[in-house]
C-alpha cells in the first residue's frame, strides 16, 4: 500500500494519493494534502470548495458536480480551477480527502 | 543417388508440408473481417505496408540501429542466395564457374552477419532476456547453412556436410521461429489492411 | 490476487482458440525477437527496464499461445520458451499488459515484422479480464458505465441541471436568449456525445462546442439516455462489457433518428464507437461516426464558421492522441483547424503518426495502481512541449487532458491545456449587439 509522508504524518493513499481511508479525513490532512499540491495556504474560498465536496460524499458518497460546487460556494469555474491548479478531482476531491473518482480523471 | 540426396529430398518434403500446412490455415481463416465503415483503402494499405512501410528512413527500428538493420538485411539476402543455390545444386549440381566466388564472398559476408547478431543477442542483456533457445537454434542453423554453401562453392567435396545441414535447417523450419517466413507476409498484409481500412497508411489520399 | 484455476484457465484459452480470421495467429506467429521495438516504447525509453520492451508484452500471450497450440510448445515447451498459464504468469501479464502498456501502437508502426503489437496486448488484457483480473480501479470506471449508463454515476437530474447551466453560458456569450442546448430531440442530423467529465467537473467544452454549434446552425441535439462517448472496456477488453456499452450508443442512435453520430474529442471514445464497436455488435452501422475534430473541419472548410486567427497570438501547440492518428488516420484535420484558428502555431517533434503517448493512454489514467510510472513516462511529452515554447497544448482528448494538466503541475511546465472546441469557440466572433 503506498503511502505519503507530509510533516511527518504518513497517509495510506492509492497510487493516485488519494486517501485511502477518508474516514481519516480531518481539516489537518486537508492542510497537509494542500501544501503536498503546493497551495501553501487554504483560504475562505478554499475551505468553502472543500466543505462542499466533503458534505456531498458523507451524503451520497461521491463528489458533486462542478454546477453544485459553483453554485453552493458562490464562486465562478474559473475561479474553481485558479484555487486547485489540479482541478476539481485531482486537485480539490483530493484535499477533501475523498478516494479517486471513476472516469478520466 | 547418394545417401545425402535421399536425405535432402526428405527434409524438403517435410519443410515444404509444414510450410503448406501455416499457408492453408491462414488461408482457410482467411480476410480480416470488419464491420466498421472504412474511411481509406485496405488495398492500398497493403501496398504500404510492403513498399514504403518498408523503407528503413520512416522507421525508427530501422534508423535508430543501422548497422543491426543493415546485417539483419545482407543477412536474409544471403539467406535467399543460399536458397536459390540449393535448388540449382539439387537440379543440377553445376554452377557457372564464373559465379561461384562472388556468391562465396557474399555468403561468407552475410554468414558473418549472421555470427554478430548472434553474438549481440547472447551478449546484449536486453535481447539475453528477450530470447529463449529457439532464437539461438535458429540463427545457428541458418548461419550454418550460409557458411557451408559458400565453403561448397569452392570446395565441392564438402558437399554431403552441406546437405547434412541444409536437410537440418529444412527440417527445424517449420517448427520454430523461422516459419516467420511465412507468417511475415501474413502480419504485414494484416497490418497493411488495418492501417488501410483506417486511413492511417494510404498510397494516395482517400478523403480530405 | 485470486488464484487460478482449471475454469480459468479453459475461459483464457478459448481467446486465443478462436478465431474471426487469420490475423491472430499471424501476429502470435511472427515476432522474430529482434528487439529493435524498445527505443520505440516510452516505458523503456523512460524506465530502461527491459521487461517493459513491447517484444517482451507479445511474448507473453504468444508464450502461452505456443504451450497450449503448438506441437513444438506441447512438446519440448523449454526449447521455443512455450509458459503454462499459472500465478506467476498472471502476475506478470497483470503488472506489464495493464500496468505497462499505453496501447499507444507506436511500436506497432515501428515493428519490422508488422505485428500488431497493440493488437496482442489487448487479447491479453482479454484473457485477464474474462478470468476477472482487471485492476480494481479500472473495473470500477467500466462498472460505473454499466450500472449508471456513464462512468462517473451522474444523475439524470444532475445533468440536466449543469446542462441548463451552460446554456445560460452559452446565451450569455452569444448574446441571444434563444441560443440552445437542445436535450433528446430525435430527428436532428447530429447526436452529440459528451465525456462524463466534462458535465461534471470541467463543463466549458461543453458550452464551446454549443457555441461551435450554434454559429454553423447545426440541428443538433444530445440525450440524457446515453450521452456517454466512453466505453472503458475497451481499455479492460471484457468483450462482453464493452458489447453492453457499445449496443447502448447503436440504440439510442436509432431511438434518436439521427443520421450522424458525433464523438466528442476522447481517443479511446472515437476508436472504441466508430471502429471497435460495428465489431463488438457485430453489425454495421446505419449511421455515420465521425469525431468531432472532423466536423470542425467540415464546417470550416464549407465556411459555415469563420474564425478569426488573429485573436490567439500566443504559440499553440498540438498533442496527437494516440487513438485520433494512429488509431483512425485522423492527422491533417486538427491541424487545419489550428491553422486557422490561431496565429502562431508550432509542431512538436515528432508528430502525427509518430507522437508519443502523454502516458494517460491505455487505461493508465484510471488505473491508480500504476501512478508513479504513468507520471514518470510522461517525461518524452514534457520536454517536447517544452521543446515547442509554446504556452497553450491543444488536444482533442479529454483523458490526454487530464494526464497533460497532472503533469503540467508536477513537471512545473507552466502551460495552459485546451480542448480543439475551446480553442475553436474563442476564435469565433460573435456579433454583439
Amino acid at each position: 500500500m503506498p503511502t505519503i509522508e507530509i510533516e511527518e504524518k504518513v497517509f495510506e493513499v492509492d497510487g493516485n494519493g488519494f486517501l485511502t481511508h477518508p474516514e481519516i479525513w480531518d481539516e489537518e490532512v486537508a492542510r497537509l494534502i494542500a501544501k503536498y499540491d503546493g497551495i501553501n495556504e487554504l483560504t475562505d474560498q478554499h475551505w468553502a470548495v472543500i466543505n462542499i465536496i466533503r458534505k456531498n460524499y458523507e451524503e451520497k458518497g461521491m463528489a458533486p458536480m462542478i454546477r453544485q460546487i459553483c453554485k453552493s460556494a458562490g464562486l465562478k469555474l474559473r475561479q474553481i480551477y485558479e484555487l486547485f491548479p489540479l482541478g476539481p478531482a485531482r486537485g480539490a476531491c483530493r484535499v477533501a480527502g475523498l478516494p479517486k473518482p471513476d472516469g478520466c480523471v | 543417388m547418394a545417401w545425402y540426396y535421399w536425405l535432402a529430398s526428405a527434409s524438403l518434403v517435410i519443410c515444404i508440408s509444414g510450410c503448406i500446412y501455416h499457408f492453408a490455415r491462414l488461408i482457410m481463416l482467411g480476410k480480416p473481417r470488419d464491420h466498421s465503415t472504412r474511411s481509406g483503402s485496405p488495398a492500398g494499405g497493403i501496398v504500404y505496408s510492403f513498399t514504403r512501410a518498408m523503407n528503413p528512413a520512416g522507421k525508427e527500428s530501422a534508423y535508430l540501429n543501422l548497422p543491426t538493420y543493415a546485417m539483419g538485411v545482407i543477412y536474409h539476402i544471403g539467406t535467399f542466395i543460399a536458397i536459390i543455390l540449393f535448388f540449382v545444386f539439387f537440379l543440377s549440381e553445376n554452377i557457372n564457374e564464373m559465379m561461384t566466388v562472388p556468391f562465396a564472398i557474399f555468403l561468407f559476408l552475410s554468414s558473418l552477419c549472421g555470427i554478430i547478431i548472434l553474438m549481440k543477442r547472447i551478449f546484449d542483456k536486453k535481447l539475453r532476456k528477450l530470447s529463449n533457445p529457439d532464437d539461438y537454434i535458429s540463427n545457428m542453423l541458418v548461419t550454418g547453412f550460409q557458411a557451408a554453401s559458400g565453403i561448397v562453392l569452392l570446395t565441392p567435396s564438402t558437399y554431403p556436410v552441406y546437405m547434412v545441414i541444409t536437410s537440418l535447417l529444412l527440417l527445424y523450419l517449420p517448427l520454430g521461429k523461422l516459419k516467420h517466413v511465412i507468417y511475415f507476409f501474413a502480419a504485414r498484409y494484416h497490418i497493411g489492411y488495418f492501417y488501410g481500412w483506417r486511413n492511417v497508411w494510404y498510397v494516395t489520399k482517400q478523403k480530405q | 490476487m485470486e488464484k487460478i484455476n482449471d475454469i480459468k484457465i479453459k475461459t483464457a484459452l478459448e481467446v486465443l482458440n478462436s478465431h474471426d480470421d487469420s490475423k491472430l495467429i499471424s501476429h502470435l506467429n511472427s515476432c522474430v525477437h529482434c528487439g529493435l521495438c524498445a527505443k520505440t516504447c516510452l516505458y523503456y525509453l523512460t524506465i530502461g527496464d527491459e521487461r517493459f520492451i513491447p517484444a517482451r508484452k507479445v511474448e507473453l500471450v504468444s508464450s502461452i499461445y505456443r504451450r497450449y497450440f503448438t506441437v513444438m510448445g506441447k512438446v519440448l515447451p523449454a526449447l521455443v520458451s512455450a509458459r503454462k498459464l499459472d500465478d506467476k504468469m498472471i502476475e506478470e501479464m497483470v503488472d506489464l499488459l495493464y500496468g505497462g502498456c499505453v496501447m499507444c501502437g507506436r511500436c506497432v508502426r515501428h515493428c519490422s515484422i508488422g505485428v500488431d503489437i497493440e493488437y496482442v496486448v489487448r487479447k491479453g488484457r482479454e484473457m485477464l479480464a474474462k478470468m476477472g483480473y482487471v485492476p480494481e480501479s479500472l473495473q470500477s470506471t467500466v462498472k460505473a458505465a454499466l450500472e449508471t449508463g456513464n462512468n462517473m454515476g451522474i444523475s439524470y437530474e444532475d445533468f440536466v441541471d449543469t446542462i441548463e447551466w451552460m446554456e445560460e453560458e452559452l446565451q450569455e456569450e452569444c448574446n441571444d436568449p434563444e441560443a440552445r442546448i437542445p436535450l433528446n430531440e430525435p430527428g436532428k442530423n447530429v447526436l452529440y456525445t459528451l465525456n462524463p467529465r466534462e458535465p461534471k467537473f470541467f463543463p466549458l467544452s461543453i458550452s464551446a462546442m454549443a457555441k461551435v454549434f450554434y454559429l454553423a446552425k447545426e440541428s443538433w441535439t444530445l440525450s440524457t439516455n446515453m450521452y456517454d462517448v466512453t466505453n472503458y472496456a475497451y481499455f479492460s477488453s471484457h468483450p462482453g462489457e464493452a458489447k453492453a456499452i457499445a449496443q447502448r450508443m447503436y440504440d439510442e442512435m436509432q431511438n434518436m433518428k439521427s443520421g450522424r453520430l458525433v464523438l466528442a474529442e476522447c481517443g479511446h471514445g472515437v476508436r472504441s464507437n466508430r471502429w471497435e464497436a460495428p465489431n463488438y455488435i457485430e453489425k454495421g452501422f446505419f449511421f455515420e461516426a465521425l469525431t468531432s475534430v472532423e466536423l470542425i473541419a467540415e464546417y470550416i472548410r464549407k465556411g459555415r464558421i469563420r474564425p478569426d486567427r488573429e485573436r490567439m497570438k500566443d504559440a499553440v501547440t498540438l498533442h496527437d492522441p494516440c487513438n485520433l492518428a494512429r488509431g483512425s488516420g485522423i492527422v491533417e484535420e486538427q491541424r487545419y483547424i489550428l491553422k486557422n484558428c490561431v496565429s502562431n502555431f508550432v509542431e512538436m517533434t515528432p508528430h502525427g503518426t509518430d507522437n508519443f503517448c502523454c502516458g494517460g493512454g491505455g487505461g493508465q489514467l484510471a488505473m491508480s495502481e500504476y501512478n508513479d510510472r504513468r507520471l514518470k513516462i510522461a517525461e518524452l511529452k514534457v520536454r517536447q512541449i517544452r521543446k515547442t515554447g509554446a504556452a497553450i497544448v491543444v488536444t482533442p482528448c479529454h483523458n490526454c487532458i487530464d494526464q497533460l494538466t497532472q503533469i503540467n503541475v508536477t513537471y512545473n511546465l507552466n502551460i495552459q491545456i485546451k480542448t480543439l472546441a475551446e480553442i475553436v469557440a474563442d476564435s469565433l466572433p460573435v456579433l454583439k449587439e
